[in-house]
């Protein structure tokens, strides 16, 4: 499939890059990140504008986003409340409830750019803990330029290098979920009990 | 006696140990990508175009639409693979004449590649 989603963007330009990047951002398993590379090195080669190539990216991840915020608010609830018995009782709902809230800024914007793979997850549940759609947005906008500059910027600065440049970013993502769940599990595991 | 530990600690403590094993798996990897980043070639790969194939290898397109018996046009952006397709030979086959004409230009023509690509 990877294949077939770059030889669309090589070859249709603008708007294969909104379709993929809007598709990854509702939680379809897609390298958007390898992806965004190219379009910089295919800006460096001329065969696509680069502010243009930037704005066309975030517009489409913002769009897939919006979608997940979407199925979150009308959809995660149900989920939720059937779940309600594995989560814990009302109480404790309540609690992750105002964390997601509290934590809800910050987290959209590094999913956007920083650690990836959790951006289709924290537009659900974003959506789900009723945070507010319009500092969603703000948050999901700042998040989604930062990331969509940064990667195409780099795809234009090693234009013929971009295979290597996504393969060390895709590392570097994981290696960061790596630090950030080290940190998280050992936080519970030495200071966390009750 | 000693206690025994609770199954949520046990889980956690798993947990922990796989996290911290990822993060110097992949933090490794990344580090090793990102050291022959400068002189490693990028392979040619049947999503690429020839204007694209032929700008990662700073040589002229037209070489290597010659080099694969196809009219040369800097607009044509099909990938390798639809070109295949089109002229019905395998993939593998374009890409191996593609790497032959890319080695060629090498050959022939100093400064077609930079020195960063050059290093051992």
């Amino acid at each position: 499939m990877l294949n077939q989603l770059l030889a669309a963007l090589t070859q249709y330009g603008s708007p294969a890059l909104f379709a993929v990047v809007a598709i990854a951002a509702i939680g379809v398993p897609v390298p958007v990140t390898l992806l965004l590379i190219v379009t910089g090195s295919l800006a460096a080669q001329g065969a696509m504008d680069l502010w243009a190539s930037i704005a066309i990216a975030t517009a489409g991840s913002v769009s897939g986003d919006q979608i997940g915020f979407a199925v979150g608010r009308w959809g995660g609830k149900a989920l939720i409340a059937r779940l309600s018995w594995l989560l814990g009782d009302a109480e404790h709902l309540k609690k992750l409830d105002a964390k997601a809230k509290s934590w809800g800024g910050a987290g959209v914007f590094f999913s956007r750019w920083l650690v990836t793979p959790l951006g289709p997850w924290i537009n659900l549940a974003s959506g789900a803990a009723d945070y507010s759609w319009l500092r969603f947005t703000l948050w999901d906008f700042l998040g989604e330029s930062l990331g969509a500059a940064l990667f195409i910027w780099l795809g234009h600065v090693f234009s013929d290098r971009v295979q290597q440049i996504g393969a060390v970013l895709g590392d570097l993502g994981w290696a960061i979920l790596g630090i950030l769940a080290t940190a998280f599990l050992g936080w519970r595991l030495f200071f966390g009990r009750e | 006696m000693v206690a025994q530990p609770r199954p949520g600690t046990l889980i956690l403590a798993l947990g922990f140990c796989l996290a911290i094993a990822a993060t110097f798996f992949f933090g490794y990897r990344a580090s090793r990508t990102a050291r022959h980043v400068r002189w490693q070639n990028e392979p040619i790969q049947s999503w690429m175009s020839v204007p694209f194939v032929a700008h990662a290898h700073h040589t002229r397109p037209e070489l290597l639409f010659q080099a694969i018996h196809v009219e040369p046009n800097p607009r044509d952006h099909r990938s390798i693979r639809d070109i295949a397709r089109a002229e019905k030979l395998p993939v593998a086959e374009l890409i191996r004449d593609l790497r032959n004409a890319i080695e060629n230009a090498d050959r022939s023509g100093p400064g077609t590649i930079p020195p960063s690509a050059q290093a051992p």
